[in-house]
């Protein structure tokens, strides 16, 4: 690279107030350059969003602890630049698509950084405007921004950052809160942004995944806030190819098939490929890519829909729909966001009472079922696991729903140890809910929806922003309750979990069921038609497709 | 539509004034011409359907008729308890009723007044203006407006935990000491994520390079012209024609700690 750096990062050193012995960063050092993209990778909880706030110039001004070192921006120590400065050079884009805003609409949003900077009216509408037609949202100028989606709000928040024409645009875990589709949109804007104008890239993440195909730079941190690598991401992928994982960064899953296949045969791959195309000039033994999932083709009945359908303020959010719902299957839920997915599940559950319409659950309606009895038999986990929490802590949260129906003490204790032991919580008893980990908290709202042994339990995007590795964990915990015979429906984007783990596949569109069927038969589907529901083949089944169409090559 | 696009910190100033006003006054006919004035105003210029202003107005106006009555029926012993007008077959001394209804038509005018100016101004809009023309922080301004996005969001929180708890087996609250419990209960998580939110719109608006200080650009500006300074006229100017009709009728008198 030409030309001195934008951000020069110095030998950069935190502490928190409350921990003066566990450095949050500790001894981070590296440049960026004009027009360079760089991607950050850690594990939840290495200090990734510490170091944004240190680059934004947040820190050391609003911080509660230490600060050492320096950071840089184009020769400049962010401790000297006036309240508000370091908002020229540097723009970030955070990862909840919720909470970033604070006006109405769009427009709006878009002109309040300007006119922090003190851009003049003319010129600010001008680039409102401009911004709004670089990320190709210019319809939606006047929406109110609580009516869009996640996709969109995040493409708005890039708006936001674009109009104030930083040299550096920094995004902090993007794509965490977006489903698979509205992730890939939000990347190709980025790529096609740079084309067109001139800023460098920070991207910040635990998941390689949507970033390879246009960044080269990398940096590893590991979860005491080092920096253990610092250049070409293949070089590091090579590199620290069986570490990573265990840090808790999640290599793309092309790179973890090569591994396996090197595995197997034996042969050493040097160069890992990174994107699918490379991956195919590998031999990949066909075992890897088979399913060695057997779909449960039961068919006694525990709870069936007819024509149910819900109505909220004069829309049809819910279609009448006809459906019946076998023991110890399980369903996956999968459709575009807003397809009404959520509603089902409620409506399943007796959350929602249906306009019309009745729910059976082992052929007695739900509305002759005791609330009680009903909730010891569907367990449903919310999104957002805090919700559910009641008490003080991890244990007395598992014990509640027992403690409710006044069992003995002894069996409490024996039932809430065993059921923590399941989820992986044991060491964390005596901990409150809230100060648990992300994975953590779902684990545990897992487990007080298990410990009465439910025999259906309902979960809605149950590994939605959660990292590689409690991901997996919650996987293992599932598949566990699923062979000792619990029913589960789960909602979600995740294709792999609909290849690896569901015996049926519902397709959620409109509010209708658009498709019933075994995952097999859903990868058979047209390209058309799953991109019409927001859905993607999972990476196993395109390799797979490939190798077939490889062999129908060579046979002809 | 000439309420809505009235500058609202000179709408909000406008109505204040005339309260003051008002509360200076103590007869029945000057607030009830007033009303009028503002019903006409409100519906007839302003375009606020009738149906949604009932809506509004109505607990107002029951509770001015229970004002009403209950003044008439622990009055104070009448100076002139000759003078007696028939209400509803009772016999009720004159002064009495007019200092009753001089007081529930003046909470209407109150009523209507404020009425008036929150079916007809933006709220984000009033917030910008108070920035520009009144001078109220820039700090305060964009919290209220960070907040007021916010509420929305907050009812369909407390719809998720409620159907969460429901989950967990947690019975509906049978009585008072119950519904305290949970609203507990409910207050925690609902704390827990405003809390959140707020720190992380906080970094976002700071991020973007907001600071407390006044020297900013605006997007929507808001100035004063003269339709504004001539609608406090108008109002101002209606009320003195009022106060000058009861008086002619015989009816005005100035407030002297009557209530």
């Amino acid at each position: 690279m030409n030309g001195s750096p934008i951000i020069e990062v110095n030998q950069l050193k935190l502490f928190f107030e409350e921990d003066h012995e566990r450095a949050i960063l500790d001894g981070i050092s590296f440049d960026v350059h004009k027009n360079e993209n760089l991607l950050i990778l850690g594990p939840s909880g290495c200090g990734k969003s510490t170091l944004t706030h240190c680059l934004n110039g947040l820190f050391p001004r609003e911080l509660d602890g230490t600060l050492n070192g320096e950071v840089k921006i184009n020769g400049k120590d962010t401790k000297s630049f006036v309240n508000g400065g370091v908002a020229h050079h540097i723009g970030v884009v955070f990862q909840d698509p919720e909470s970033q805003f604070c006006m109405l609409t769009v427009e709006d949003e878009i002109a309040f950084g300007l006119e922090n900077i003190g851009i003049n009216r003319s010129e600010m509408k001008k680039r409102v405007d401009f911004t709004l037609k670089l990320v190709e949202m210019e319809a939606y100028k006047d929406r109110v921004i609580s009516t869009l989606s996640g996709g969109e709000k995040q493409k708005i928040a890039l708006a936001c950052i674009l109009a104030m024409e930083p040299e550096v645009i920094i995004l902090d875990e993007p794509t965490a809160n977006l489903d698979p589709k509205a992730s890939g949109d939000f990347i190709k804007t980025l790529r096609d942004l740079q084309k067109e104008k001139d800023f460098s890239l920070i991207v910040i993440e635990h998941k390689l995944e949507n970033w390879v195909t246009f960044i080269d730079r990398c940096i590893f941190m590991n979860e005491k806030g080092q920096i253990f690598f610092d250049g070409l991401l293949r070089k590091g992928l090579n590199q620290h190819r069986s570490a990573l994982e265990m840090i808790g960064i999640s290599i793309p899953q092309v790179t973890e098939i090569a591994i396996q296949a090197e595995k197997q045969s034996g042969k050493a791959i040097a160069n890992l490929p990174i994107k699918i195309e490379e991956l195919t000039q590998h031999p990949i033994p066909s075992s890897l890519l088979a399913s060695s999932k057997v779909y449960k083709t039961i068919t006694t009945p525990l709870l069936r829909l007819e024509d149910i359908s819900w109505t909220k303020s004069k829309t049809d959010i819910i279609k009448p729909i006809n459906i019946t719902f076998y023991k110890e299957q399980f369903v996956a839920i999968v459709g575009a966001n807003g397809s009404g997915k959520s509603s089902f599940s409620k409506l399943i559950a007796g959350l929602q009472k249906p306009t019309s319409g009745k729910v059976t659950l082992e052929k007695k309606p739900l509305t002759n079922w005791k609330e009680k009895q009903l909730r010891k038999r569907i367990g449903y986990v919310f999104q957002n696991p805090e919700h559910q929490f009641i008490t003080d802590s991890v244990f007395d949260e598992v014990a509640f729903s027992l403690r409710m129906q006044q069992l003995p003490t002894d069996q409490i204790n024996q039932l809430v140890k065993r059921t923590l032991d399941h989820c992986q919580l044991s060491d964390l008893e005596d901990h409150h809910p809230y100060t648990l980990s992300q994975g953590q908290k779902r684990r545990l709202s897992v487990a007080t929806m298990i410990v009465d042994d439910q025999s259906l339990l309902i979960l809605d995007e149950p590994t939605f922003g959660q990292d590689a590795y409690s991901t997996k964990q919650l996987l293992k915990l599932l598949k566990e309750r699923y062979q000792k015979g619990t029913s589960i429906i789960a909602i979600t984007h995740d294709m792999d979990i609909v290849n690896d783990y569901a015996d049926r596949v519902i397709v959620i569109e409109k509010g209708n069921i658009a498709l019933d069927v075994t995952p097999e038969q859903l990868w058979n589907c047209s390209t058309e038609k799953l991109d019409k529901w927001h859905l993607q083949l999972p990476l196993k089944i395109k390799l797979k497709k490939i190798h077939e169409k490889r062999l129908a090559y060579v046979s002809s | 539509m000439f309420l809505h696009s009235l500058n609202p910190s000179i709408k909000a100033i406008t109505v204040i004034l005339s309260v003051i006003l008002l509360t200076l006054v103590f007869d029945p006919i000057t607030p009830l011409l007033f009303i009028v004035w503002i019903w006409i105003l409100t519906i007839g210029v302003g375009k606020v359907p009738w149906k949604r202003y009932a809506l509004f107005f109505s607990p107002f106006l029951i509770f001015s008729v229970g004002m009403f009555w209950t003044t008439i029926v622990f009055a104070n012993e009448p100076n002139n308890p000759k003078n007696v007008i028939s209400l509803l077959g009772f016999l009720v001394p004159e002064e009495d009723f007019t200092t009753a209804l001089a007081l529930s038509l003046r909470m209407m005018s109150f009523t209507s007044l404020t009425l008036m100016f929150i079916l007809t101004t933006n709220v984000v809009h009033l917030i910008l203006s108070l920035m520009q023309q009144c001078k109220m922080p820039p700090k305060l301004a964009y919290g209220i407006l960070a907040g007021y996005r916010f509420l929305p969001s907050m009812r369909e929180e407390l719809g998720l935990v409620r159907s969460a708890h429901r989950v967990r087996g947690v019975n509906r609250a049978s009585s008072i000491k119950e519904s305290i419990q949970q609203s507990k209960r409910f207050a925690v998580p609902l704390l827990a994520s405003a809390i959140r939110k707020a720190e992380r719109t906080a970094t976002a608006m700071e991020s973007k390079g907001f600071t407390d200080s006044r020297n900013r650009t605006f997007y929507r500006t808001f100035t004063v012209s003269k339709k504004d300074w001539l609608f406090m006229g108008l109002m101002l100017m209606m009320l003195i024609l009022f106060a000058s009709i009861s008086w002619y009728l015989g009816y005005f008198k100035w407030y002297s700690s009557e209530f």
